[in-house]
């Protein structure tokens, strides 16, 4: 995907534009808020990497004059270490998504393709989302893999839908904890890791095997 | 020299005061009283004198007749005169004695059986030409007098020392609330409170100078701590710019290597280098908890419901670790407070119990009410930690011996202990006997 990032040291933007270049996305950088204000009226970007700190203007700034200008190319604001409460108030800025430094290239790829993905994806409450064998439908709390109607707990079908929902997409470890149990802490332990394996096993207890691929050091993910 | 103590000084000092004025009360009866009498004495050796003039000679029938005038006059009507000769024979007066009284100044009493007379003082004299005259005068108006004087002695000196009594009382009473202020402010300190302060009521006495000198000293030790625990906090801020351009180089080196033992060591850089960050996010972290900001954010929220989800959510890993997770009843508590930080808190705890205990151990989660404090628990059954090392658990990169072997950083019990602070509780370790007992007690909301 085509992408801005925004970010005032030369050296950091250096390498984060590599990185996401490795990642096979054409990155564009910009040093100020300003800056990266004319690139996004000038060209065409999937998605923008905006720091929180720059110089003249910040980021927070940046987003909401875009947001203010009916803009709503998706932003994913980049926080400074253990500032939990700018994180708070990036999202409420307009931000899409966050990330705290020092990026991890591969969560930052991982929430960037989530983010431009599920962008497109409206369905009602009513609907049922499928991804190749899967089908959950969120208003029922029911899933069916393979035909087979499966038996979850709640917490265990949040979790299958988010990856259903996000089907495609690697979903780390964070980003699930965030989404299914609505916690932004960074685990320390493989709760998440025990979650999926157990739902894995009851999916393979009910159907024969499960839909759930591993992502090794990264998350998990559902095919479409 | 031994220091008195203010309770010995003030005794002394209330011993003096009644002394002195004891002395001062009878000094003064004393001589009030010898100087009536003086009086009296005075005035009867005047009557007599007018009698007799002494050293001049007085013929039996001038003395007669002086003290049958002397009689009637108004001014010495109540001087009492007896005249008698060599033999004894009364040759004028208006009194009787039965007893002689000796030459000179003497003292009657009633038992002098002079009627109308019950106190007195006699003067007795020898005239010449074998006379002998005694004057005498009543002093029992005096006496009543000296009554009315003792009353009056008591009754001022017994006030004074009744305010001196009150005065000691109240200055002593001064005194300990202002010392039981600064040990409360000083027990307050004990107990973590470093905000607190003695209070100062403007009046500029030397108590409260002493209470402003004493603030200002704990200003300065709040300065001083504040300056070494953010060296920490400055230390993770200053090099994560450095460290995080320390990561990505060897990232970058990481992706171009194509030697398997290059490779491989760059891993382990990165390991390590992701260790340090990790380590940095935990001291940024609690320097943003100890800072108190996230009390903006606060909100009213049910402990319980926290607690189940956090049990929820690690149930599958402490199963899968080996262990069992319990939850007790979980009554009802609302709290004002910050949901993701309290979450982290209890998952921190839970953590803890998972790694610090072996397979098999149980590990429980309680939460208790009375009055306007939640006790929330996290226990296990596992091996504990002995009371003498509570402290050491407690305290930042604060690593146990026996915990060497495990990974971490030291930094997770004093996050917690933050967390709870922030919500204006703490956070206190017990033995669960067998096993240990993380308790956080915070205050319920009002609403």
């Amino acid at each position: 995907m085509d992408l801005l990032l925004v970010e005032d040291d030369r050296f950091l933007a250096n390498y984060l534009s590599q990185e996401l270049r490795a990642c096979g996305h054409e990155v564009m950088v910009a040093h100020d808020g300003h800056a990266g204000l004319r690139a996004v009226l000038e060209h065409k970007f999937d998605a923008v990497v905006l720091d929180r700190m720059l110089p003249q203007i910040d980021g927070l700034s940046v987003v909401r004059t875009l947001r203010e200008d009916g803009i709503t190319i998706p932003v994913i604001m980049v926080t400074a270490l253990g500032q939990l409460g700018d994180r708070v108030d990036g999202l409420d800025g307009g931000a899409d998504d966050y990330i705290v430094k020092p990026v991890d290239v591969d969560e930052l790829n991982a929430r960037l393709n989530a983010l431009v993905r599920g962008r497109g994806w409206t369905v009602s409450e009513t609907d049922t989302i499928t991804a190749k064998d899967v089908t959950v439908s969120p208003a029922r709390l029911r899933a069916w893999y393979r035909g087979v109607a499966l038996d979850l707990p709640k917490l265990e079908f949040n979790l299958l839908a988010e990856l259903v929902r996000n089907a495609d997409s690697v979903l780390t470890r964070k980003m699930l904890c965030e989404k299914v149990w609505q916690y932004e802490f960074e685990p320390k332990s493989k709760f998440v890791d025990a979650y999926v394996s157990r739902l894995r096993r009851r999916i393979s207890d009910q159907a024969g095997d499960d839909p759930i691929v591993t992502v090794r050091g990264l998350g998990y993910m559902i095919r479409a | 020299m031994q220091r008195l103590s203010l309770r010995t000084l003030a005794g002394l000092f209330f011993l003096a005061v009644l002394v002195a004025s004891m002395v001062t009360a009878a000094g003064t009866l004393i001589v009030t009283r010898r100087a009536v009498a003086g009086f009296v004495d005075q005035r009867i050796t005047s009557e007599s004198d007018e009698i007799a003039e002494p050293g001049v000679p007085v013929t039996r029938s001038a003395a007669i007749g002086r003290i049958q005038d002397a009689s009637r006059r108004r001014d010495s009507g109540d001087i009492g005169f007896l005249l008698v000769d060599e033999a004894g024979r009364v040759l004028a007066g208006n009194v009787t004695l039965t007893r002689s009284l000796p030459l000179g100044l003497s003292t009657l009493s009633v038992d002098d059986r002079i009627p109308g007379l019950t106190h007195g003082r006699a003067l007795v004299r020898d005239i010449g030409s074998g006379m002998r005259l005694t004057t005498l005068a009543e002093t029992e108006p005096i006496q009543n007098y000296r009554s009315a004087r003792v009353r009056i002695i008591v009754g001022g000196f017994g006030s004074i020392i009744l305010i001196v009594i009150a005065g000691i009382l109240m200055l002593g009473r001064l005194i300990s609330r202002r010392v039981g202020e600064m040990r409360h402010t000083v027990e307050a300190i004990i107990d973590g409170d470093m905000k607190s302060r003695v209070p100062v009521d403007g009046s500029g006495s030397e108590l409260d100078q002493q209470a402003l000198a004493f603030n200002r000293m704990l200003d300065r030790i709040q300065a001083l701590m504040a300056s070494i625990s953010n060296v920490s906090h400055d230390i993770a801020h200053d090099l994560r710019t450095p460290l995080a351009r320390l990561r990505a180089n060897l990232a970058l080196m990481h992706r171009e290597a194509d030697e398997p033992r290059l490779q491989e060591g760059l891993e382990a850089a990165l390991a390590e280098s992701d260790q340090i960050l990790e380590l940095f996010t935990a001291i940024l972290r609690i320097a943003e908890v100890e800072g108190g900001d996230r009390r903006a954010g606060f909100a009213d929220f049910d402990l319980a419901l926290l607690l189940a989800d956090a049990a929820a959510m690690m149930e599958p890993l402490v199963e899968e670790e080996g262990r069992m997770m319990q939850v007790q009843q979980l009554p009802e508590a609302h709290i004002h407070g910050d949901r993701q930080l309290m979450m982290q808190a209890i998952v921190n705890l839970i953590e803890n119990a998972i790694r610090y205990t072996p397979p098999g151990t149980r590990i429980s989660v309680g939460l208790s009410v009375s009055g306007a404090l939640a006790r929330l628990t996290v226990e296990d059954d596992g091996p504990g930690i002995p009371a003498d090392l509570r402290a050491d658990a407690m305290r930042r990169f604060g690593r146990l011996e026996s915990a060497r072997n495990f990974p971490g950083n030291g930094l997770g019990l004093p996050l917690v202990e933050g967390i709870a602070r922030l919500h204006r509780g703490e956070m206190t370790l017990e033995n669960a006997a067998p096993g240990l007992r993380v308790v956080i007690t915070l205050p319920v909301s009002a609403g």
